[in-house]
Parts: structure tokens; C-alpha cells; sequence
């Protein structure tokens, strides 16, 4: 055949896709997955304040399993977690309706509803601290001025965590928003008439069509929200590092104190594997059950 | 859905009104923070706040007066420019390797950096960093900050080179030309959309990235990113000041995002959604 001279043989192909994907394997093999073994050893070690090394085994472990600091983060951690992702759930789903249902989405709004989650995380904390402080925030004065007493916010060690969560949630319900909306979109039409033909009521036809079939885009929002704030970092570190006292100091901020404030890159190292396991296993439960809700 | 048109018109009033609610909820903040900016330094932090002044270009002098502005954001741009462009040098072929074999666990490995808390990765880095005498260059920033772009291109570009029919490919193969070939002249182009999602989205997050900086920079190679979070501390905070950097600091991947917005968030979602 005409042909045959000029076509890729197998083997030449096979290279060429090798050193098509051989820089970015190699950059993915030195940068992440060799660090992440060398945190693996480098758990297993205690390091001194002179910078000496010695051989431990599980002893960062069973430091982590008896420090109240590690289980104080673990339930800042989760208490962080469940109620932003509520609020944004919630939030997101509302404003995905309402988007939805206003049928046409000009760029300006869109561009609205980007503009908190595209803005550094640094910037929306700096933004919220100023509009938070308790002396001198517009927040304040617009408690006041509704009349009721003014709070310490960030300052607070009980109102910490909503407020944090408060401030998130600002920022990435809009995002879980958009998903949603991606998902109402992509619902089929038909089922809708086959509802309106049947009478349902719009609460009804919500609760028993468009909620279940939107399970699966919820659970996805899910996901993508959960890797982000069980590893809650910057608009903490930013505002309160922590503070006041304890009572913002999430696993991933104490894991990070303890390595480079304190240079305890062992003990560091064990409190940022298991901070790993546990976003890692919520993603697989998350991701079993979008698998079960799927249609 | 049932209702008389009455009612219905109703509704969909009662929605404009949440809706522009939200919209208000959602700019209030960083139009506060944009005003803060243009306001006589004293007035920042009067109180009661004040929302009629006479706006000043005060803050943003200072700013470049006291600190080096300029040199940090030179500083964001080598890194960013440097990683984005890295996560696009490695991350387009990759794509279109994973997409052509169907194998797929280069790019689920990469989603390890998606999901790890980013201090995972900076403990060792950062003991390998200074065994080489490399903490605070630029090469040890753009080469983390490549950890956040590389995600990014693969899972944007991955879709879309799936999208192309595969006859194509095969006629060119037929022809004769190499897959190398192929990405560049014939898939490359076809994806221009997805290479620009891709490219932006590497921009603003590797902009915005806070944690790597905040270690492996020092003060010359220093982030816009993490040298505002110095600016809190200095000392008596000057709030007029700072809410001009923040300004500016913002503009960018705000800039940048509303470009391609509707693009945008199928994009973040690394391929799960389709927007």
C-alpha cells in the first residue's frame, strides 16, 4: 500500500507518547509524589532545636494522639467544615434558582458572582478585617444602628469560627452557585412538562424532580468545596493566625505553626499526614455517594 | 409553574428583588474596600464610617512612598508568568498523551496537589529547598507554584482534547504526520478556547496563592501575596494604605477571570461540570 511507507509505526508512537508526557510525570514524580514519601520519613524522625535527626518510628503519632492542641484543631477543623459547607449549600443552592429562573445571565452578573472567588483569598481577608474590627468597622455601625450590641467578631473566640466561616462563605457560595446552576441547566426539560401536565406544585415539583436529580451536581459541589476547607489556611492566617488564643487554630494552621514557627518538622510532618488522610477519605465518601445518587 | 399569569409575574418580581439583594451582598464588601482606598487617610478609620468624601489619590502615594510595591509585583509576575507558563509547557502534551491513551494516572496523580493541604508539600520542600542553598529564588517559587498550574492545564485541557473526533487525528495519521505533529499543527488550534481557560486560570490561582511564598520567598523575591500579609503587622497598620494594595493586588485575576467568566467555572471544576 501507497500508505504504509509513510504511517506511524506502533513503536515510534508508543515513544512519542512517552516524551509527550515525560516532563510533566517527571516534575509530578520530583515535586509531589517523592516529597510526599520524604514527609512520610521525615514523620517517622524528631528533629532538634540544633537541627540533629533521630529515629523515632510511630513516636509522632502517639504524641498527636495524646496533644489536646491536635484535637482542638481536628474540632475547629470540622466544626469550620460542616457549617460553612452548610451555609454555602444553601446559599449556593438559593442563588443557583434565582440565576435559573431570571433565564438570561448577562456577562456583568456572572463577572459579579466570579469576582469574590477570583479575588486572592489574602485580599478578602484583609477587606474583612477592616470592615470586622470592632472599633472602627462599618459592621459594627450597622449593628448598632439597627440597634443591637456590637460584636468582637474575628476577636472573638466564640464568634471566631462563624465569622470565618461567614467570610467563606462570601466568597465561594457564588462559585457553588454557578455549579448548581450548571447542573439545573442540564436537566431535561421533559420531566418538567410531565410534572406541569400532572399539576404539581412549583414546592413540589422542586422537592420530588429538580432536587433529586440535582443530587449528584450538589455532591460534586460538595467535593470540591471539602478539599478546600478542611484544609482552611489563608483568610485564618491572614486575619487571626489562629486566634484569639486557640479557637481558630485549624489542624492545617497548627501543623504549619508547629513546622515553621517551632521547626518540629517531624511532629509537623505526622499532623500534615493525617490531615491528608482525612481530606482524602472524605473525598472517597463523598465520591462513593455521588456514584449511589448518580442517574 | 401552575399559576395564573398574575401570579406568576409576581414571582418572577419577587426573584429580581432576592436577586439584586444577593448581587448587593456579594459587592458590598469590595466596593468598600475600593472606596477605603480613594478616602483621606483619616477618614479610613473614622467612626461612624462616612461614605461621601472627597476621594484622594493619598493612599496609593504612600504605598509606593513606604513600601516596595513595584519590586513585589514584579516579584508576583516572575512567579506567575513562570509557573503558569511552566504548567502549560508540561501540562498541553501531557493532556493530549492522557487523552490519546486513555491512561490516566499521570493526571490523577496530579490531583493529589489539588487535594493535599499545600503545607503536605511544603515541609519537605522546604528542607530540600535549603539543602540546596535555594530558599527565596525564584526557581524554588515558580517551581511550586507549577504544583498549582499543572492540575489546572491538565484537567481544563483534558475535556477538550476529548472532544475532538478522532477521524481526524487518523487522517492526519494516514498522512503521515507524527502525534507530536498532530498536538501542534491539527489539536493545538482546535482547543484555542480551553488553552486560554487554561492559561488564566494558571494565572489568577498561582496570583493568588499565599502559603508557598510565605516560606520559600525572602525579601527580595518576595509576593505581592504574601508581603501584604507584612503590611498588617508593621507596626501602627496604616488601613488607607493598605486597602490600596489590596486594591491593586485584586485587579489582575479579577481583570483576567471576568474574560473568559463564562468559561470559568466548568474550567475550576477540574472536568466534573460541564458549565
Amino acid at each position: 500500500m501507497a500508505y504504509a511507507a509513510n504511517a506511524v509505526t506502533p513503536d515510534r508512537q508508543r515513544a512519542e507518547l512517552v516524551a509527550l508526557s515525560a516532563p510533566a510525570v517527571a516534575f509530578t514524580l520530583a515535586m509531589i509524589a517523592f516529597p510526599v514519601v520524604y514527609t512520610v520519613w521525615l514523620g517517622f524522625h524528631a528533629f532538634s532545636s540544633t537541627g540533629t535527626q533521630s529515629f523515632v518510628g510511630l513516636g509522632n503519632y502517639s504524641k498527636l494522639v495524646a496533644d489536646n492542641e491536635f484535637w482542638h484543631g481536628l474540632w475547629v477543623t470540622l466544626a469550620l467544615y460542616v457549617l460553612s459547607l452548610v451555609l454555602q449549600l444553601l446559599l449556593g443552592t438559593w442563588l443557583a434558582l434565582l440565576l435559573f429562573h431570571a433565564k438570561r445571565l448577562p456577562g456583568v452578573v456572572r463577572s459579579l458572582f466570579i469576582s469574590p472567588f477570583m479575588m486572592p483569598p489574602v485580599v478578602a481577608g484583609l477587606m474583612w478585617l477592616v470592615i470586622l474590627d470592632p472599633s472602627i468597622g462599618a459592621a459594627n455601625y450597622i449593628l448598632q444602628r439597627m440597634g443591637l450590641p456590637p460584636s468582637d467578631w474575628l476577636a472573638s473566640p466564640i464568634w471566631v469560627i462563624p465569622t470565618v466561616a461567614m467570610i467563606d462563605t462570601w466568597q465561594w457560595a457564588p462559585y457553588v452557585a454557578l455549579i448548581i446552576l450548571g447542573g439545573l441547566q442540564s436537566l431535561p426539560p421533559s420531566v418538567y412538562e410531565a410534572a406541569q401536565i400532572d399539576g404539581a406544585s412549583a414546592f413540589k415539583t422542586f422537592r420530588r424532580i429538580t432536587l433529586p436529580l440535582l443530587l449528584p451536581t450538589i455532591v460534586t459541589a460538595t467535593i470540591l468545596r471539602s478539599v478546600d476547607l478542611l484544609r482552611f489556611f489563608d483568610i485564618i492566617y491572614i486575619t487571626t493566625q489562629g486566634g484569639p488564643g486557640n479557637a481558630s487554630n485549624t489542624l492545617n494552621i497548627y501543623g504549619f505553626r508547629v513546622g515553621f514557627e517551632f521547626f518540629n518538622i517531624g511532629y509537623a510532618s505526622a499532623l500534615m499526614l493525617t490531615l491528608t488522610a482525612i481530606v482524602f477519605g472524605v473525598v472517597l465518601a463523598f465520591n462513593r455517594l455521588r456514584g449511589a445518587v448518580a442517574w | 409553574m401552575t399559576g395564573t399569569p398574575l401570579s406568576e409575574s409576581w414571582i418572577n418580581r419577587l426573584n429580581i428583588v432576592q436577586l439584586v439583594l444577593a448581587g448587593f451582598l456579594i459587592m458590598v464588601p469590595t466596593a468598600w474596600m475600593v472606596l477605603s482606598s480613594f478616602k483621606p487617610s483619616f477618614e479610613v478609620t473614622a467612626y461612624p464610617p462616612t461614605l461621601v468624601f472627597s476621594p484622594t489619590l493619598e493612599n496609593y502615594v504612600q504605598l509606593m512612598r513606604t513600601t516596595p510595591f513595584f519590586s513585589y509585583a514584579v516579584n508576583s509576575l516572575i512567579v506567575t508568568l513562570g509557573s503558569a507558563g511552566l504548567g502549560l509547557l508540561f501540562g498541553i502534551p501531557a493532556a493530549f498523551a492522557v487523552s490519546w491513551t486513555r491512561i490516566s494516572w499521570p493526571a490523577i496523580l496530579t490531583l493529589a496537589a489539588r487535594m493535599a493541604p499545600g503545607t503536605l508539600f511544603l515541609l519537605p520542600w522546604y528542607v530540600m529547598f535549603r539543602q540546596v542553598g535555594m530558599i527565596g529564588s525564584y526557581t524554588a517559587l515558580i517551581l511550586s507554584h507549577a504544583v498549582i498550574t499543572l492540575p489546572i492545564v491538565i484537567w481544563v485541557l483534558l475535556p477538550s482534547f476529548d472532544n475532538i473526533p478522532r477521524s481526524i487525528f487518523e487522517a492526519a495519521q494516514v498522512d503521515g504526520c507524527s502525534i507530536t505533529r498532530i498536538l501542534w499543527k491539527i489539536a493545538l488550534p482546535l482547543v484555542g478556547s480551553g488553552v486560554a481557560v487554561a492559561a488564566i486560570l494558571s494565572f489568577v490561582f498561582s496570583w493568588n496563592y499565599f502559603l508557598f511564598a510565605l516560606v520559600l520567598s525572602n525579601g527580595d523575591s518576595k509576593t505581592l501575596i504574601a508581603a501584604a500579609f507584612n503590611f498588617v503587622g508593621e507596626g501602627s497598620t496604616q488601613w488607607g494604605a493598605l486597602m490600596a494594595a489590596a486594591t491593586l493586588i485584586a485587579l489582575p485575576p479579577l481583570i483576567l477571570a471576568s474574560i473568559v467568566q463564562r468559561w470559568l467555572v466548568a474550567g475550576l471544576t477540574l472536568g466534573a461540570v460541564k458549565g
